[in-house]
């Protein structure tokens, strides 16, 4: 069954895999502990427009914009958290690329 | 008051043991910044004060369930819009929880790389974290479960880097926190696809909206990769392959206590969430105490038991190399996440059962392991199997509890490991998962290997020709090491109480 | 009821909780409370053994109660304890080889503490096997016994006891685990049939062998779970090939762990046997028994050809175990009233024979600290007593009429010949190939010019002539008089032979 509008869904969901994709990229492409992060911000984000877009044209309530509003909450206590410990990083290290943390290993 | 306001309040007397939590934290807060002076540990105590209240309203809302009916639908209280369940399973949960701060919070007191400065936020980051789990077991939508998820997490990002001087320590909570933040990302992604599919959030909705669709409107594809993607959310806190890259490296970084925490805890609350998610959205009640896969296309028991095989394989054969006491632990939790999804897959109250009763016996073997591995850092410096080398014969009480840890962890009657092994593997062969009981059984032959190492160390090698000059233990580890080991051994002979408990506890979802 | 069964299994626990009490340096303490936390067991069984009805069918001085019991799950565990002809004798001779043994350990100077607490845990495995009629306590039983072996092994063994320990651990381990599988396997067969055996009924050794029970256990599936428990049990044995892990556990153990060894644990593979397998699968026994004659000869053959071929004095006793151990498999496989007989006498026997065997291996290790066969050499001018009693148990091993070997391994020829005719034809040369290295070795050890660097050895002293006078004395008193023992064991085993006779009939 096909839901299509003056805008349809789909388009969105196009915009939000595009989204996800690139973060995914992001990840997998950068060593850059910040780069990462940013990359994971993309990722929640791809989620939270699928959450509002899905909610707006299949749901009907509100329960989507609910979600996406707690995940912008909690990505931005996320980063807040992965910053401060970016910064540990920075001072023990001088450097924050994830190849150059090597201690662990196994 | 409106008829909301006052379901809301309603609902907060129910919420007490949680609400009691949020308060000691807040007081945590406050007496930390005021400049008080503090004995030693004293903000240490004061949480445990914390989680001993909580477990009081905790256990009255258990005897309030029992009372309420014993049948589990009667039982099943709905806080908050539906979003919380209180159930028996929620509570028995939440008890381990509370288990688990305590202890951690008991290996934390002789702990010498927590300094007096940071005690306060150590206890602070603690509490939200078990706070974190209560949320995550008691979650009946998808956003619950992600704000449990996320606020078990968060807190431990932190304290994983707690020792912010130690290299390793800040290389654990760096990298822990990025698995971290990929994984719930990922996860959110999947749930946002579910969400689509089914139009709810609520785990039994979605099931409705499932089981409605008789020709399924969602292609069978989208459902299954968006319940992989979600699994990757909580594959990420049981530490199942593929999911578990983080582990090792985050359980030797972090301080040791809270490797402790992360073995057990989030494993735990990951397990609960995996139940209510797994078994009330993607399974349908068969009757007689069984599920079935909602839908025929999505065979999720499959790819789970495939990946509890390869959890337990290779976490046990990664085992076998190391050389650190942490890792070696992390590699074993790993294939003890393996062996509990095997009670994840049977798809019966069986299962759910076994899973309950191993992770009671849990907590104790691996908080018993990581007693020792302090006690080890704290009276001879070492965090390595070499360093244990011939103290059997220097302390043997901690060397015996150890030992008694480690063969409860392989699986060695009369122990309590034994006993929760064996109904695991009582409910997959139910299920006539032959080979799946095969390569379990065979996996925990394996597993032998690496903890006799440890033991083998302990007690076999470095023997000293006549008497041995024998290492001072204080009070505080022999006590410690009495009350973890008293139950893995009383669980081995006698162990009728917990089947009832649990069993009772396992009596959700309608079963 | 009677409690004395669960004093034999549970004194040696207590002894073990006292000794752990008393500080490390009370060595003659710790020595005293094993003596008598052995010697209590040893008593209890003599007058177990004496009171026993030779003519009764069932279990005799049974004791039974409920262990757990969750009624919603349908799962029961009894604790269940019993004997009868098979598991009687076997509970005689852990008490007396376990007895010996602390007399045996006598000089043990490393960790005494640690050693004869095991020794004690370990002996209370021991008897819990023998005794329980429970599945689930049974099999508790068989693992308590893996720690103490390992640790014993391990702790106080020769130069490779770390790698003997763990693979005596691992192969164990692994046949118990199958064990375990089989035993769930019988539990869900009574869950999905609760009219022929209740799910709460589902561990009781007693009720499995019951005849309508056992009736129900046909076809591939449970000749699947036959084949599970007879690696579980083969391990123990030693069956070839899984048995590797003995000759390193043998030389490496010290000597009274060998004759526990020898003695008593390679008994339970065949005890398992004999109360699990072949009674409650009599079907799958019927079907398999070809097999397990074949397992048997290779045994036999190869062991003794590998014994002869031996150089270390204590190997070469080990392998001749494995040699033995395969006329009690030939003697089950046959299934006659006489090789029945045979083989669970030769249970008895050997242990015997082979606990003397390791003991005198011990004696001559501990004075000229080596076992190796060519260097030894006119010890009989110097060691007049010790080669007198080496005589008997060399003899008695080689199967010499008149001594008690002779009877249980006739009984197992005789007896399968008409079954296996060249099976048996071959398995007899292993006895021609025993009187080969036995003899061989006692000429090279006793015989010829005495050599100068034992000249000094003293002959037995009075502690060890204790551990072997009443072993010899046994060897000789069963050679001449066996039906002491074999009337014990007459019943029941003819119970075990009917269950199998009428399967094979029957199918």
């Amino acid at each position: 069954m096909s839901l299509l509008d003056a805008y349809p869904l789909q388009h969105y969901l196009l915009v939000s895999a595009a989204l996800f994709a690139l973060g995914i990229f992001t990840l997998v492409a950068r060593k850059n502990a910040v780069a990462m992060l940013m990359g994971v911000e993309l990722i929640l984000n791809s989620a939270n427009l699928n959450f509002v877009a899905f909610s707006r044209y299949t749901v009907g309530n509100f329960s989507g914009h609910l979600f996406a509003i707690f995940v912008i909450l909690l990505a931005a206590a996320e980063a807040a958290v992965a910053l401060g410990i970016v910064i540990g990083i920075f001072q023990n290290y001088g450097d924050v690329d994830a190849d150059a943390l090597d201690g662990l290993k196994g | 008051m409106s008829p909301t306001a006052l379901a809301l309040v309603q609902d907060l007397r129910l919420f007490l043991p949680e609400v009691i939590l949020v308060l000691t934290t807040l007081l945590v807060i406050v007496l930390d910044v005021t400049p008080v002076r503090k004995s030693h540990r004293a903000l240490l105590y004061l949480t445990f004060c914390g989680l001993l209240l909580s477990g009081i309203y905790l256990l009255r809302h258990y005897v309030d369930l029992r009372e309420s009916g014993g049948r589990a639908s009667s039982s099943n209280v709905l806080l908050f819009g539906n979003s919380i369940a209180l159930d028996p399973f929620a509570v028995y949960f939440k008890g381990l929880f509370l288990l688990v701060g305590l202890l951690t919070g008991v290996l934390s007191i002789r702990y010498k790389k927590l300094n007096p400065a940071g005690e306060g936020e150590y206890c602070v980051l603690l509490l939200c974290s078990t706070l974190g789990l209560f949320l995550m077991v008691g979650s009946r939508t998808l956003l619950m479960a992600y704000l449990g998820l996320e606020l078990v997490s968060i807190p431990s990002f932190v304290l994983a880097g707690f020792q912010r001087d130690s290299r390793l320590s800040n290389e654990a909570a760096l990298k822990y926190t990025i698995y971290g933040a990929i994984a719930s990302g990922i996860m959110l992604y999947g749930m946002s696809l579910l969400f689509g599919l089914a139009g709810s959030l609520d785990f039994a909705a979605i099931r409705h909206a499932l089981e409605g669709q008789t020709e399924l409107r969602a292609s069978p594809l989208l459902l299954s990769v968006s319940m992989l993607m979600i699994l990757a959310g909580f594959g990420y806190k049981i530490a199942c392959v593929p999911f578990h890259m983080w582990c090792p490296d985050v359980y030797e970084g972090a301080p040791t206590p809270i490797t402790a925490f992360l073995s057990v805890g989030p494993k735990a609350a990951g397990f609960g969430v995996i139940l209510r998610f797994f078994y009330q959205s993607l399974s349908t009640h068969s009757g007689g105490g069984d599920w079935t896969p909602i839908v025929d296309q999505l065979q999720w028991p499959i790819v789970l038991s495939v990946l509890s095989v390869a959890t337990m394989t290779v976490g046990n054969l990664a085992a076998v190399a190391q050389t650190s006491l942490k890792r070696l632990m992390a590699y074993s939790s790993i294939a003890h996440a393996g062996y509990l999804l095997m009670g994840v897959v049977v798809l019966s109250k069986d299962g759910i059962f076994a899973i309950l009763f191993y992770l009671a016996v849990y907590v104790f073997m691996n908080f018993g392991a990581f007693l020792f591995v302090v006690f080890l850092h704290d009276l001879v410096g070492s965090e390595d199997i070499e360093g244990c080398r011939g103290l059997g014969w220097r302390a043997p009480f901690p060397c015996i509890a150890m030992a008694i840890c480690l063969f409860s962890l392989t699986g060695l009657p009369p122990l309590g490991g034994f006993i929760g092994k064996f109904y695991l593997f009582l409910g997959v062969i139910g299920r006539e998962l032959y080979w799946l009981a095969i390569l379990g059984v065979l996996n925990s032959v394996v597993s032998l290997v690496y903890y006799a190492r440890v033991v083998k160390a302990m007690f076999l090698e470095n023997i000293p020709r006549g008497e041995a000059e024998p290492l001072p233990v204080p009070f505080f580890y022999s006590a410690a090491f009495a009350v973890l080991v008293a139950p893995i051994l009383l669980l081995g002979v006698y162990w009728a109480p917990l089947v009832k408990l649990a069993r009772y506890s396992s009596s959700i979802f309608g079963a | 009821m009677s409690h004395i069964l669960s004093l034999i299994t549970f004194i040696p626990l207590l002894g073990m909780l006292v000794i752990l009490c008393l500080p490390r340096h009370q060595k003659d303490w710790i020595r005293f409370v094993s003596v008598f936390s052995t010697a209590l067991p040893l008593a209890l069984s003599i007058s177990l053994f004496l009171d026993f009805e030779n003519g009764s069918k069932g279990m005799q001085f049974v004791e039974n109660c409920d262990w757990i019991r969750i009624p919603d799950y349908k799962l029961r565990i009894q604790y269940k304890l019993g004997v009868d002809g098979v598991s009687m004798p076997l509970v005689l001779l852990t008490g007396i080889l376990s007895f010996l043994a602390v007399f045996a350990s006598w000089e043990t100077t490393k960790g005494v503490k640690a050693y004869f607490a095991l020794l004690l845990l370990l002996e209370t495995g021991m008897m819990g096997v023998f005794c329980s009629l429970d599945f689930f306590l049974f099999y508790v039983f068989w693992e308590v016994m893996l720690l103490p072996m390992y640790f014993l092994i391990g702790i106080w063994g020769g130069p490779r006891k770390e790698y003997a320990a763990i693979k005596f651990f691992l192969y164990t381990l692994f046949g118990s685990v199958l064990l375990l599988l089989a035993m769930l396997a019988f539990y869900f067969h009574a869950k999905e049939n609760p009219n022929v055996l209740d799910p709460m009924d589902a561990f009781d050794l007693v009720r499995l062998a019951d005849a309508n029970v056992r009736l129900t256990f046909t076809g591939l599936f449970w000749q699947v779970v036959f084949v599970a428990m007879f690696i579980g049990f083969a391990i123990k044995v030693p069956v070839f090939p899984f048995h590797t892990w003995l000759p390193d556990a043998h030389v490496e153990a010290p000597t009274a762990i060998s004759v526990i060894l020898a003695g008593v644990l390679l008994k339970m593979g065949v005890y398992g046997l004999l109360r699990l397998s072949l009674p409650i699968l009599p079907e799958a026994a019927a079907w398999f028994a070809p097999f397990m004659a074949a397992l048997g000869l290779i045994n036999i053959v190869y062991g003794a050809l590998v014994a002869m071929a031996q150089t270390d004095l204590k190997k070469m006793v080990a392998y001749s175990s494995v040699s033995h151990m395969g006329f009690c498999l030939v003697g089950m496989a046959a299934n006659t009233e006489a090789a029945m007989m045979g083989a669970a006498f030769q249970m008895f026997t050997h242990g015997l024979t082979s606990a003397m065997l390791f003991l005198l291996v011990g004696v001559i290790y501990d004075r000229a600290h080596h076992r190796v066969i060519k260097d030894f050499g006119g010890l009989a001018f110097q060691m007049p007593v010790y080669t007198g009693i080496t005589t008997l148990a060399f003899m008695a091993s080689l199967g010499l009429p008149g001594l008690c070997n002779f009877v249980s391994e006739a009984l197992v020829l005789l007896g399968s010949f008409d079954a296996y005719r060249t099976t048996t034809i071959i398995s007899a040369t292993g006895i021609i190939f025993g009187a080969g290295y036995f003899l061989w070795c006692f000429q090279r050890v006793f015989m010829g010019p005495a050599k100068e660097r034992y000249s000094m050895m003293p002959d037995v002293n009075g502690r060890e002539l204790f551990t072997l006078v009443p072993l010899g004395a046994l060897v000789v008193f069963l050679g001449v008089w066996p039906r002491a023992m074999l009337d014990t064991m007459t019943v029941s085993l003819k119970n075990v032979q009917d269950a199998v006779a009428s399967a094979t009939r029957g199918g």
